[in-house]
């Protein structure tokens, strides 16, 4: 069985798998469709994936090394062209033109060429069956030149036609007027001959061809076995990725030093780097809280995509990552109402609620959720958010959760908080920081997004925020859960400049608050 | 008609057109059934009679070659080719080709008849050509051929222009195909091809202007104008985004300053075109430059009030025209005496030679 991922198609767009799909750099039309069709191997499945990774290991050593088999491979890989259609209609006995047996001779070439470079081929864990005999039909006087036409060796017929042919046309090209005419039209009725016995060759042809079928199939598949785990070992080269070592599901997933890759690549272009994180999540409720503008929703995507990919053969971005099987992967946000469809983001939020707690009584899930109930009433909220902690931190499931609503601490219920700035350091700012200097504005200038477009003012704006943004600490750390909520947004608002009547009226509200609690 | 002056020239064909040593070479018709493939086929046979060593490759731009003209339903010559040349063409006209052809190679490139496939001719045979549908895609189909064959004389029936970029520095060669079709009136006709002729012969810009309008396409390759200006210590460049040519003259002529120099045009420069951009005031004083000749579609009228605005035109790639050959055949199937159409064309044009080269032996 394979897992199943649910998420809508938006979100995952926002956690980056499709980009991760498009950074693999398939050569071969088959090796795509592989690509397209990527499963997430199952718990079932288990030894397919650990021979998926195990491949994709091999070929990173291999690169790495930059093995001189590679360069061969690779050639060879994209010079192949799709075959499904010319398979069928030979497996249906229909006719094949002389383009597709071209075809079908250049990928026999390729397949002969691919099944030699052996360190590549055992590294990659594919084989490839001998269709020598179904080359040989198509180069019958051995050649062994790429170029293809219906050779006169198939039959001694056909050579005499032809050879009465050319007769003829030499006379026709040394002849004029009616003579030639006379010529021409004899040509034509020796052509009509021809004709009918290239088909007669193309139909004898196609029938031997289709007895060598099995193994072409089995040898097209290996291409593009080989071409897709070519192209996930490039990419773990590319972006320094990581072996995944697989777990049993008693055991918890440890992320250690995770990058998001396309988050990163981003953030690099702006001359900010990423922080990676680390993270332990086991069966039961994992709790991620921190201050606002502190990457909570950053760095459960990083887990989630590390994840995934690691469930589908890829090499995640990190130091090292374990991780048992998932039999489902969900991520949910408050975030993704659908407003045009005019349904309510909690209505949406109670069936996937609904939904994933069912599946959790017999799967064992990844399920993440980013701030649920996020536009609930604070008490309800806290109630659905604690019930929800409760009761998967009993579950096989393991749920991690990212809140503001203070979560009661049980057995089962572990609590990380993204470190944030340091309540010293944030007392210590002065409340409306100076003008951002002419410098600082133009360094974000070239920035691409909102900030390009944005006004003067608001470009100020941006970089403030981005100031407060780069003291903060993204890295993760686990505390007992008898922590307090984390406070700082009051904080954020003064740095940010908001006037002194509205931040006096904030202060008093929240130690009124924290007098009440 | 095949009297004695075309018969003689007929067999100088290759020498008249200074083929003999020509890498590549395209077919331009002044009209529709000017008469191209007519003079594929006597290049062919005159290739062939001389006993050239260098085997010719064959293609067009879209598709010629079929035994009916699609449009007129009128019977088209087909080509008649020898062992061993080579024919860049779509699978469909490959189909109804009966020379025994040899795969060389898959193009990639996509017509509405298939992809188009290089072949090698192992027998003599009648073939249809149905080449790329647009001049981009016979710089792949010239790299496939130059693969196999680089000593062959590559021939192009249409157009061989490069959309937007700068030639290689080498000119390109063309015939000129003329059909009694666009006038019956000798006169007239030769002062319709005289005129075709200088506009395909549009001389190359200066070599500072072509470096400096290179780099601009370069950076804006989809650009539809781009106009060149003189600041106060550089030059300045401004291109403009547009879907066509037609319809959006006053947006490119808005742009156009006191010190704009030069005005570059990608697609089809036409009498419209240039009538909108005239409208401007300041479209005058510079330099209009066009992809290459086969770009501009202008009447004698046009270029008089261009000449009047002092405004000049230039090319991105030069052609030279190597020979005009006369179809006395109109496309109502009427055949007329070709001597006074020849006399008359020799009068007008007299550095290149012109000739009829009468029905090919097919």
């Amino acid at each position: 069985m394979q897992s199943s991922v649910m998420i809508t198609s938006e979100l995952l767009q926002q956690v980056g798998l499709p980009a991760v799909l498009e950074a693999t750099h398939c050569r071969t039309p088959q090796g795509s469709r592989q690509k397209n069709a990527a499963r997430v191997y199952g718990i079932d499945n288990k030894a397919d994936l650990e021979q998926e990774l195990e491949a994709v290991d091999n070929l990173v050593i291999l690169i790495r090394k930059k093995h001189p088999h590679l360069v061969e491979t690779t050639t060879q890989l994209a010079r192949l062209r799709e075959l499904r259609g010319t398979f069928s209609r030979l497996e249906h006995g229909t006719l094949l033109d002389d383009t597709e047996f071209f075809e079908l001779k250049g990928a026999l070439a390729i397949f002969s060429r691919l099944s030699k470079v052996v360190a590549v081929t055992e590294a990659a864990g594919v084989s490839f069956k001998d269709t020598s005999k179904a080359a040989k039909m198509l180069d019958p006087a051995g050649k062994k030149n790429p170029a293809f036409h219906i050779y006169s060796d198939y039959s001694t017929t056909l050579e005499d036609i032809r050879s009465r042919k050319s007769v003829l046309e030499k006379q026709i090209s040394k002849s004029k007027g009616a003579d030639r005419k006379t010529l021409l039209t004899r040509r034509a009725m020796v052509i009509d001959e021809e004709d009918k016995e290239e088909d007669r060759i193309r139909r004898e042809l196609g029938i031997k061809l289709a007895e060598s079928l099995p193994q072409m199939q089995h040898n097209a598949e290996a291409c593009g076995l080989l071409d897709f785990r070519l192209a996930k070992a490039e990419l773990a080269v590319r972006w320094n990725g990581c072996r995944p070592v697989l777990v049993s599901k008693t055991q918890p997933a440890i992320l250690t030093y995770i990058t998001h890759p396309l988050i990163a690549t981003h953030l690099e272009k702006q001359g900010q780097e990423f922080t990676p994180i680390s993270i332990e999540i086991r069966r039961g409720t994992t709790v991620l809280s921190g201050a606002n503008m502190g990457g909570k929703s950053v760095a459960l995507k990083t887990i989630f995509l590390g994840l995934l990919m690691a469930q589908l053969g890829y090499f995640p971005v990190c130091e090292s990552l374990q991780t048992p099987l998932y039999d489902f992967f969900a991520f949910e946000t408050s975030q993704d109402g659908d407003l045009y469809r005019g349904l309510s983001s909690f209505g949406l939020e109670a069936i996937k609620i609904r939904d994933h707690h069912r599946r959790s009584k017999t799967q064992n899930g990844l399920i993440i959720m980013d701030e649920p109930c996020r536009g609930t009433n604070p008490g309800e909220a806290t109630a659905i958010v604690n019930a929800l902690s409760k009761s998967y931190s009993a579950s096989d499931c393991s749920l991690v959760i990212a809140t503001h609503y203070p979560i009661t601490p049980l057995e089962g219920i572990r609590f990380y908080q993204i470190r944030g700035i340091r309540p010293e350091a944030l007392a210590q700012l002065p409340p409306l920081p100076e003008e951002p200097t002419a410098a600082e504005v133009d360094k974000h200038k070239r920035s691409v997004g909102i900030s390009g477009l944005a006004q003067p003012e608001m470009k100020q704006d941006l970089t403030r925020v981005r100031r407060i943004q780069n003291m903060m600490d993204y890295r993760l750390e686990e505390i007992d859960g008898s922590h307090a909520v984390p406070s700082g947004a009051i904080k954020i608002a003064e740095l940010l400049g908001v006037d002194e009547e509205l931040l006096r009226e904030m202060k008093t509200a929240w130690q009124e608050e924290q007098w009440q609690n | 008609m095949t009297d004695a002056l075309t018969r003689e020239t007929s067999a100088n064909l290759l020498d008249l057109a200074g083929l003999g040593d020509l890498e590549a070479l395209a077919l331009i018709g002044l009209s529709k059934n000017a008469g191209k493939t007519t003079i594929l086929n006597h290049i062919i046979t005159a290739w062939h009679e001389t006993g050239q060593t260098r085997p010719l490759a064959l293609t067009s731009i879209g598709r010629d070659g079929e035994t009916e003209d699609i449009v007129s339903g009128r019977a088209k010559p087909r080509i008649y080719i020898p062992t061993g040349t080579l024919i860049a063409s779509a699978e469909g006209a490959l189909q109804r080709s009966d020379a025994l052809l040899e795969i060389l190679e898959l193009s990639n490139v996509r017509t509405a008849f298939g992809e188009v496939i290089l072949c090698r001719a192992l027998s003599d045979g009648y073939v249809e050509l149905a080449g790329p549908s647009v001049s981009d895609e016979i710089e792949v189909i010239t790299r496939l051929i130059r693969k196999h064959e680089p000593e062959s004389l590559f021939i192009i029936d249409g157009a061989l222009s490069r959309r937007s970029q700068a030639g290689s520095g080498g000119i390109e060669q063309i015939i000129l195909a003329v059909s009694v079709g666009t006038s019956l009136v000798p006169d007239d006709l030769a002062e319709k091809t005289a005129h075709a002729v200088n506009l395909l012969q549009t001389p190359l810009i200066d070599e500072q202007k072509l470096q400096l309008l290179s780099a601009a396409i370069a950076e804006n390759p989809q650009a539809r104008g781009i106009l060149l200006s003189k600041g106060n210590e550089r030059t300045h460049y401004k291109a403009v985004q547009l879907p066509s040519l037609v319809g959006f003259g006053q947006e490119i002529s808005k742009e156009i300053k006191k010190n704009t120099f030069l005005l570059f045009l990608g697609g089809a420069v036409t009498d419209h075109v240039v009538t909108e951009l005239l409208k401007e005031a300041e479209f005058a004083n510079l330099t209009l430059v066009v992809e290459d000749g086969t770009r501009l579609f202008l009447k004698p009228e046009t270029m008089r009030r261009l000449k009047h605005r002092h405004v000049l035109l230039g090319t991105l790639n030069a052609l030279n025209v190597c020979l005009v050959c006369l179809n006395p055949t109109h496309p109502n199937g009427q055949t007329l005496e070709s001597t006074p159409f020849l006399v008359a064309l020799r009068q007008k044009i007299t550095t290149i030679p012109v000739i009829d080269l009468g029905p090919a032996n097919r």
